[in-house]
């Protein structure tokens, strides 16, 4: 899709891609959008357009990433939009996925210890990021947005971010797909399995496109921020 | 056909034909196809796409990786005992013959997804627990082996992290 931009209707970008709903939602725009554009939107919710534009246009395009425009925006609408996102995993994401996984094991023909596992799996993986968005809620978030009011430091200074280290929960999130679509064995509900893995896929997509904006642009102000402490 | 595990990079002097085959591999097959500008600085791919100059200039780079190489021609040329690909024909020739040359490179890659006796012990002992050092120990190998090991598993099962190996052993019975 070409990019969005103020004039962009709100239908035509979720008829597009209808996973950008969650993003929407994200900074409160629901379904029955009516005709309106992205300006008339971002006026009537009180949103600032090119902030609003820009994450749109990172979540759908895989390619793009403003790295200087994002780098503009205030650390407190980075991190209000990340813990939007945060909120959204708790609230809606992990127990869709949650819900899915118990209906599959329910519902399975016969006991697939496969499917147990499987959940087991998804567990695992759900305790880190909850772990994670913990962490965030506590610590990192409250510290930047401080820091930011004392001094705000030349971001570009500590921006690098090619020394990311590979992200775990990612990882098992491919590690948990995978498994689930090309090695599970034995008697399960097929709609219900595709259920699971449709909602752990649109997972995947979202803490991608998010852990873009985390590790390339919240993490460099965060160092720069503290470098300028010292 | 989708194939978007599979890698290639495209190294040709003519831009416009390198454009035009990423636009083919990644529309048509579903393919991660990228325009290099030299062999070095890549991670290295499944399938390579050269141009003859290309090959003539780093023959010695592309014999030794002769079966993950496809030559590009204009005309039917034949380059040594390397695959080509002949461009100067219609699309849908082209593409027939794309299909037919990735259908085998799949077979040949499904005939080595199955793991060795030895990647199922190595398997099992990091779906146990071990860390590197212990397993080469176990094994009497050397930590390089056990990388190695471990490279192979992953990329013949798509399971990265160890909680993940631990999950697949558990299935299968490994462990």
């Amino acid at each position: 899709m070409a990019l969005i931009n103020s004039d962009s209707k709100l239908s035509e970008i979720i008829l597009h891609d209808a996973s950008t709903i969650t993003v929407l939602d994200r900074f409160g725009i629901a379904l029955g959008v009516g005709d309106a554009t992205v300006a008339d939107a971002c006026r009537t919710h009180g949103i600032d357009i090119k902030f609003f534009t820009t994450i749109l246009n990172t979540y759908i395009n895989e390619n793009y990433f403003p790295q200087e425009a994002l780098e503009q925006f205030s650390v407190a609408e980075i991190v209000d939009y990340l813990s939007k996102t945060n909120d959204y995993y708790v609230q809606n994401v992990l127990p869709n996925i949650e819900r899915h996984f118990s209906f599959l094991i329910s519902r399975a023909p016969s006991h697939n210890n496969n499917l147990v596992l499987m959940r087991q799996f998804f567990d695992e993986m759900k305790s880190e990021l909850m772990q994670r968005i913990n962490s965030d809620r506590e610590q990192w978030f409250p510290q930047v947005c401080n820091s930011e009011n004392e001094a705000r430091c030349n971001v570009a200074r500590a921006a690098s971010g090619d020394d990311v280290p590979a992200d775990v929960i990612e990882d098992k999130i491919d590690d948990l797909i995978n498994i689930l679509i090309v090695h599970l064995k034995g008697d399960y509900d097929h709609n219900l399995g595709y259920a699971v893995v449709v909602a752990v896929l649109s997972l995947k997509k979202d803490i991608r496109q998010n852990n873009r904006i985390r590790n390339r642009i919240l993490r460099p102000i965060s160092q720069a921020l503290s470098n300028g402490d010292e | 056909m989708v194939m978007n595990s599979v890698k290639s990079i495209i190294l040709t002097h003519d831009t416009l034909e390198a454009l035009g085959l990423r636009c083919l591999l990644s529309n048509v097959f579903g393919m991660d196809a990228h325009i290099g500008d030299n062999v070095a600085a890549q991670v290295e791919p499944d399938i390579y796409f050269i141009d003859q100059a290309t090959l003539v200039e780093q023959l010695g780079f592309f014999l030794p990786r002769k079966a993950k190489t496809i030559v590009l021609t204009h005309g039917d040329v034949d380059v040594d005992d390397m695959k080509s690909l002949n461009v100067a024909v219609g699309e849908s020739d082209i593409i027939n013959s794309l299909n037919a040359m990735l259908e085998t490179h799949q077979q040949e890659e499904h005939n080595s997804t199955a793991l060795s006796a030895r990647e199922v012990e190595v398997l099992r002992l990091i779906a146990s627990g071990r860390i590197n050092k212990e397993i080469a120990q176990e094994l009497s190998i050397s930590i390089n082996t056990v990388l190695t090991h471990r490279k192979n598993i992953t990329t013949k099962l798509g399971i990265k992290s160890v909680s993940g190996l631990t999950f697949y052993a558990m299935m299968n019975g490994i462990v």
